[in-house]
């Protein structure tokens, strides 16, 4: 899997690519427009990361260069928090999913999962994680071909600590991820320790393996053997 | 109250308490010079009387008994003389043909050797006629001299204070999000003239100071967004190395700082944008089914905290409300009331007419309700949350011209969100 990211943040880019090079994604960086177009020219990516103030221009270009190529590159586009406008623009002229900055690594990790499988149609959408059998694409989860019946968020829980297998992931990012924009409005820990309780319930009594594991004060993480 | 009103009210006030000392001063002092002229005019028949009297051996031929008012003499057997009295009474007028007031100078002469009791009396009726016509001409004088003063004051007040009433307006509408709006006129009344280009000079160093820290609060909010963001990534990216439990800690500690920072940037970037006006679109909203998928987004908070939600929705709302304002007012609402409830308490969302009612269980905020709308004040029992929530909600509730009152009272927190009756 082939990644563009293009930040003009040295260090920010540089987080980006660490922490996506242990996904096993072979990432490439830009940190201009002019770098970024002719990067999208030269070579074919499957997800391209982009953020929108960039010192020689506004990242968007770089979306409709790419959507007037018919490319089918999944977008990802980032821009400082709250600029509304921004967001229904990058949206509106084709860019998959957007972030605001700042982002937790965990969650841009997801959701360029989530674009990858909803772009592989083809390929098998379900992930096999020992017993535990996860369907992203019909919301659905079972263990030894049992189904498991769990809420809308635990679901989401689930799929956010799969798609970040072996990661230390901080609770404050699972909040952000479950409540998205109520989350400083909720913000109450409380909340989540419930809803990893149910699940965890739920996994054992469905006969599979708890492997979440709690990082004391600070989040949890999915072990993946 | 109004200064019309209260002009008025003193003019009235001070035109009675001076008609009234005045009237009843000048009516007594009428009265008594009127008096004291017709006793005079008495004694002068008196006088006259007496002369006649000595004079004329015939009382025919006298002068004043045949033409005077009713002179009556009585022989008297006493030798001594009586002493002369004035005394008022009711007669039978044959003239008028009714009893009228009399006034009755009594006194005493002698006159061709005999001892006569004489008695002059005079009417009163012209004397009360005087008094009463010139009470009369008081009152009216009284009266349209109260209206006239009335009247003019108005025009007075209306022509004087007009620049003050203009500049008054212009003042209230004046709006730091749109400050061109108010141009401020100039006045002929020198105290007006001043009072304008005080308001004025006042104006522009709020301007100033506004657009300095609208420009501050922007710049820092966007400028510590990519610090944020680094320290952020940094920290996760820390977390995944093998560190000691200590170190973990520490990190964590740190990444939890960067997060709560971002957060509350946040919440002082949208206060700053409320009130740079940036959510002007207005769209209709049907408050009901609004909350109703609010509250089935949030249904899953709910049931962890075990809350039993009731709705009784009396009447249809549609408001005209900018969509954004109307979810971050609902939303915070809401999440108040889950956040700050007891496990296994109730919420309670009550819309009747053009108010709505969201009363929740909860303990005691521990400060006034009203300190919790101000930025950063938290209940003291509330653990982590920004403190902005409320002054977002007020802030909101303020712009749009809602109004809200928040009440706590044994155990229960009340909020009650009224908009505007059309």
């Amino acid at each position: 899997m082939n990644i563009l990211i293009i930040e003009d943040e040295i260090d920010l880019q540089k987080s980006i690519v660490t922490y996506l090079k242990k996904e096993g994604y072979h990432c490439e960086v830009a940190a201009n427009l002019e770098e970024a177009l002719e990067k999208i020219w030269l070579y074919k990516y499957d997800c391209i990361i982009v953020d929108i103030t960039l010192p020689d221009g506004s990242g968007l270009a770089v979306v409709e260069k790419l959507k007037s190529k018919k490319s089918k590159v999944g977008i990802i586009i980032v821009s400082a928090r709250g600029e509304l406008e921004d967001r229904i623009k990058g949206l509106e002229i084709g860019a998959d999913d957007y972030l605001s900055k700042p982002f937790d690594l965990s969650e841009l990790n997801a959701r360029i999962k989530a674009l990858l499988r909803r772009r592989n149609f083809d390929a098998q959408n379900e992930i096999v994680v020992g017993d535990l059998v996860v369907d992203p694409a019909n919301r659905g989860a079972s263990i030894k071909g049992k189904p498991v019946n769990l809420t809308r968020k635990e679901f989401d829980l689930l799929l956010y600590f799969i798609s970040n297998p072996n990661r230390v992931v901080t609770k404050e990012s699972i909040a952000e991820h479950l409540w998205g924009d109520d989350m400083d409005l909720v913000d109450s820990y409380d909340f989540i320790y419930s809803q990893l309780k149910n699940l965890r319930k739920k996994i054992f009594e469905g006969g599979g393996t708890d492997s979440i594991e709690t990082i004391y004060g600070i989040g949890y993480k999915f072990i993946r053997g | 109250m109004k200064l019309f009103t209260i002009a008025s009210r003193l003019y009235i006030l001070s035109i009675v308490a001076v008609f009234t000392i005045g009237g009843l001063l000048a009516y007594f002092i009428m009265k008594s010079i009127i008096d004291t002229e017709f006793n005079e005019k008495l004694i002068a028949e008196k006088e006259q009387l007496i002369y006649e009297l000595h004079t004329y051996q015939d009382l025919k031929d006298t002068y004043y008994l045949n033409i005077g008012d009713r002179i009556n003499l009585q022989e008297m057997t006493n030798q001594k003389g009586i002493k002369q009295s004035i005394s008022d009474t009711i007669m039978y007028d044959p003239f008028e043909r009714k009893q009228l007031p009399f006034r009755t100078l009594t006194f005493s002469d002698r006159f061709q050797n005999k001892n006569y009791k004489v008695t002059i009396t005079k009417s009163l009726l012209p004397n009360q006629d005087l008094v009463r016509g010139i009470s009369e001409i008081f009152l009216i004088m009284f009266g349209s001299l109260m209206i006239s003063l009335l009247v003019l004051n108005r025009i007075i007040s209306k022509k004087i204070w007009s620049p003050f009433f203009k500049l008054k307006d212009q003042v209230q509408a004046f709006n730091l999000s749109r400050p061109d709006m108010v141009v401020l006129e100039d006045s002929e009344v020198s105290e007006f003239q001043v009072l304008k280009e005080a308001v004025e000079a006042m104006m522009q160093q709020t301007l100033r100071d506004y657009q300095n820290l609208k420009e501050y609060t922007e710049n820092t909010s966007h400028e510590i967004q990519t610090p944020l963001a680094i320290i952020k990534n940094k920290t996760e990216l820390l977390l995944q190395e093998k560190l000691t439990k200590n170190q973990m800690s520490e990190v964590g500690k740190i990444y939890e700082a960067a997060t709560r920072l971002s957060k509350l940037k946040e919440g002082l970037a949208l206060l700053t944008k409320i009130e740079n006006n940036q959510f002007i679109k207005q769209e209709s909203i049907d408050v009901r089914q609004f909350i109703e998928r609010k509250l089935n987004n949030l249904q899953e908070l709910i049931d962890i905290r075990k809350i039993k939600v009731t709705t009784k929705f009396f009447s249809a709302l549609v408001i005209m409300m900018n969509y954004d304002l109307a979810y971050l007012l609902i939303t915070n609402l809401l999440s108040n009331a889950i956040k700050h409830n007891i496990k296994g308490g109730n919420i309670n969302i009550v819309l009747r007419q053009n108010v709505l009612t969201v009363s929740n269980t909860g303990v005691d905020p521990g400060v006034s309700t009203n300190e919790l709308f101000e930025r950063f004040k938290r209940s003291s029992t509330g653990s982590d949350s920004t403190g902005l929530g409320l002054a977002i909600v007020k802030r909101i509730v303020d712009f749009c011209k809602l109004d809200i009152t928040y009440t706590y009272a044994v155990g229960k927190h009340s909020v009650i969100l009224e908009f505007p009756s059309d």
